[in-house]
């Protein structure tokens, strides 16, 4: 694969707090157009790489290029404003507004969120609104949430959120998508439902994903690449059944993701 | 007659003053979530700045002392005031906004409050100190040339009609995109910044424009108390907005004029009209202060959301495209899951 096919780049990318090492060196591409999983055992430091992608944390030290741009250190809103839109591992609706308005919130650089363009000149938002109202009333259709539009968000059932959280980060038109867990706490059916979703998103809207997942079923039938993550570091990348042919991966899975050099150094 | 109206036109003055106060804190806390427990002392210096902006230079052998005195006509004074809150909001939103949230905002705007409360009462040439700054002039009166009574009428239209202004400014906020950003940041906002939200400017546009809209108010009350000491703006006044509010209802201008009613009016300014029983000077005001505070807890036990609760938002219906996709039932999923359902 060449340089130019990767969204994502990640290089090295170190963080500690206090004496734990979350991030040890972490590296790893994104190819253009791909479901990309990320997995690892508990405490690999899944989290807090997505965090440091994300902009919410800064790394230590190491490089996150996005799309040609070095987003490394870039507050949240500055990573998010350049296309890459992550999730949260729990479901973090707006619980107080409805869900129409939960998505109406995600598109970027909205004329109207200026103050001197609501007092002075109200005409020019609105035929944006418009479109964003027309757009996320198809949005909420293809989820299956046209019926939920006017109710709170706060009143949706742990399933309809983690739909409703996928729908938000449509709005928002991402070319990079990361989902921190996506699948958790959800029934079998549903996991059948988001995953159809996500597959229809990279197809039809040639979006990236970069996934954390534990069902490693999902991540089989969903992800064209995985990315195995122990202690802080990259541990392999390949398909899942180059994966499973690795006794390294299937160790860290086993004796909770500690490598026998890291083990070794005590 | 006169006496009646007058009384009634002082009470209306004193709703309207309210009411621009609760549409101020509104947008800070109602849309914005910015727990602002000094809403008063930008009413302090909208009225203060608006004060010394209309009155003439300080005599220096009259004993009263205080800066500026420019002798503005009032429509300045008035944008003086309410741009001197502006930039108070702003030094303390810069304080307050960059990295704190919730409970640990609210102390430091309470603290801010208490620094500018400390200052004012102890600088003798900012404000007159404990003072404060009397014989403001009130506007128009000088030309009218009308009695009492119906000059508080005069006064109540011109009251009337800033609070419609206000209350226009807060809606149409509320109802923009800038309001709807606003109140997602009030419900997370780590996901708004997710999204792309530039939370601090936003946040500190509520604050300010809250401030600004407080500020009015407070020049509105100089004029018509014609002083303004320390005294009358302590960390008390505040909670009275605060009352009313979330007596009303948060997220609601409707629940702001409503609760500025209940609170302010009914309970606030009625009792002062009560004669006092001379053994105890202290017994009405601290009548009402309690029965405030109880009015508060009821509401926050038996209906937290307000006597008028915060609207749900509603868009005109946009019909879906033809041959557009069918909503999919939520339950139940097919064995083979087809989710997708085109």
């Amino acid at each position: 694969m060449s340089e130019k096919n990767e969204i994502l780049e990640v290089r090295d990318l170190r963080r500690s707090f206090g004496g734990v090492q979350a991030l040890r060196g972490c590296s790893f591409g994104v190819r253009r157009g791909t479901i990309t999983a990320l997995i690892g055992p508990n405490g690999a430091g899944k989290t807090t790489l997505v965090d440091a992608v994300a902009g919410a944390r800064r790394p230590q030290s190491g490089r996150v290029v996005f799309d040609g741009h070095d987003i490394t250190g870039l507050p949240c809103h500055k990573v998010a404003l350049s296309g890459l839109i992550r999730t949260f591992q729990i479901s973090r609706e707006y619980p107080a507004m409805t869900v129409l308005e939960n998505l109406m919130v995600s598109p970027q650089r909205q004329s109207g969120e200026r103050l001197s363009t609501v007092l002075l000149r109200p005409s020019r938002f609105r035929a944006e609104e418009r479109q964003h109202l027309v757009r996320a009333v198809e949005v909420l259709a293809e989820f299956g949430l046209y019926e939920k539009r006017n109710d709170y968000a706060r009143d949706l059932s742990g399933g309809q959120k983690r739909l409703l959280e996928l729908a938000r980060a449509v709005m928002a038109d991402p070319r990079l998508l990361v989902l921190d867990e996506p699948m958790a706490g959800i029934n079998p059916a549903l996991v059948d439902r988001l995953a159809e979703h996500i597959v229809r998103l990279r197809d039809e809207r040639g979006t990236t994903f970069l996934m954390v997942e534990h069902n490693l079923d999902v991540v089989e039938r969903l992800c064209d690449e995985v990315v195995v993550m122990a202690v802080g570091q990259t541990l392999a990348t390949g398909t899942m059944a180059e994966l499973r042919a690795n006794a390294e991966v299937v160790a860290a899975y086993l004796t909770g993701g500690v490598p026998a050099d890291v083990r070794a150094q005590g | 007659m006169g006496v009646v109206l007058g009384y009634v036109a002082t009470l209306g003055v004193y709703f309207c003053v309210y009411n621009i106060f609760a549409f101020g804190l509104n947008i800070q806390f109602g849309y914005a979530g910015i727990l602002d427990f000094t809403v008063i002392t930008f009413m302090a210096m909208g009225g203060y700045m608006a004060g010394v902006a209309a009155l003439g230079p300080s005599q220096p052998g009259s004993g009263i002392y205080y800066i500026l005195g420019l002798s503005l006509p009032w429509p300045v004074a008035l944008l003086v005031g309410a741009a001197a809150a502006g930039a108070l909001g702003y030094l303390v939103g810069l304080i307050a906004l960059r990295r704190l949230r919730s409970d640990y905002l609210a102390i430091v705007t309470l603290a801010a409050g208490s620094i500018v409360l400390g200052i004012v009462s102890n600088s003798n040439s900012l404000f007159d100190g404990s003072e404060g700054l009397v014989g403001v002039p009130q506007p128009m009166n000088g030309v009218l040339k009308l009695t009492p009574n119906a000059y508080t009428v005069f006064f109540l239209g011109l009251c009337a009609v800033i609070m419609v202004i206000c209350w226009l400014v807060a809606n149409r906020i509320y109802r923009s995109p800038l309001g709807r950003t606003m109140r997602a940041i009030r419900e997370d906002l780590d996901v708004a910044e997710a999204y792309g939200k530039r939370t601090f400017r936003i946040r500190m546009t509520a604050m300010v424009i809250g401030c600004v809209i407080v500020g009015i108010g407070g020049v509105l009350t100089i004029w018509f108390v014609t002083a303004l000491a320390p005294a009358g703006w302590g960390t008390s006044e505040t909670f009275v907005v605060w009352a009313a509010l979330i007596v009303g209802g948060r997220g609601n201008n409707l629940g702001a004029v409503v609760g500025s009613f209940l609170v302010a009016v009914l309970f606030n300014e009625a009792t002062r009209f009560i004669p006092a029983i001379s053994s105890l000077p202290n017994l009405i005001p601290e009548v009402r202060n309690m029965s405030i505070g109880a009015l508060v807890i009821l509401t926050l036990w038996f209906r937290p959301q307000g006597v008028v609760a915060e609207r749900k938002a509603r868009f005109f219906e946009v019909p879906l495209r033809t041959g557009s996709l069918e909503p999919v039932p939520m339950v139940p999923a097919p064995a083979t899951g087809s989710g997708a359902a085109q």
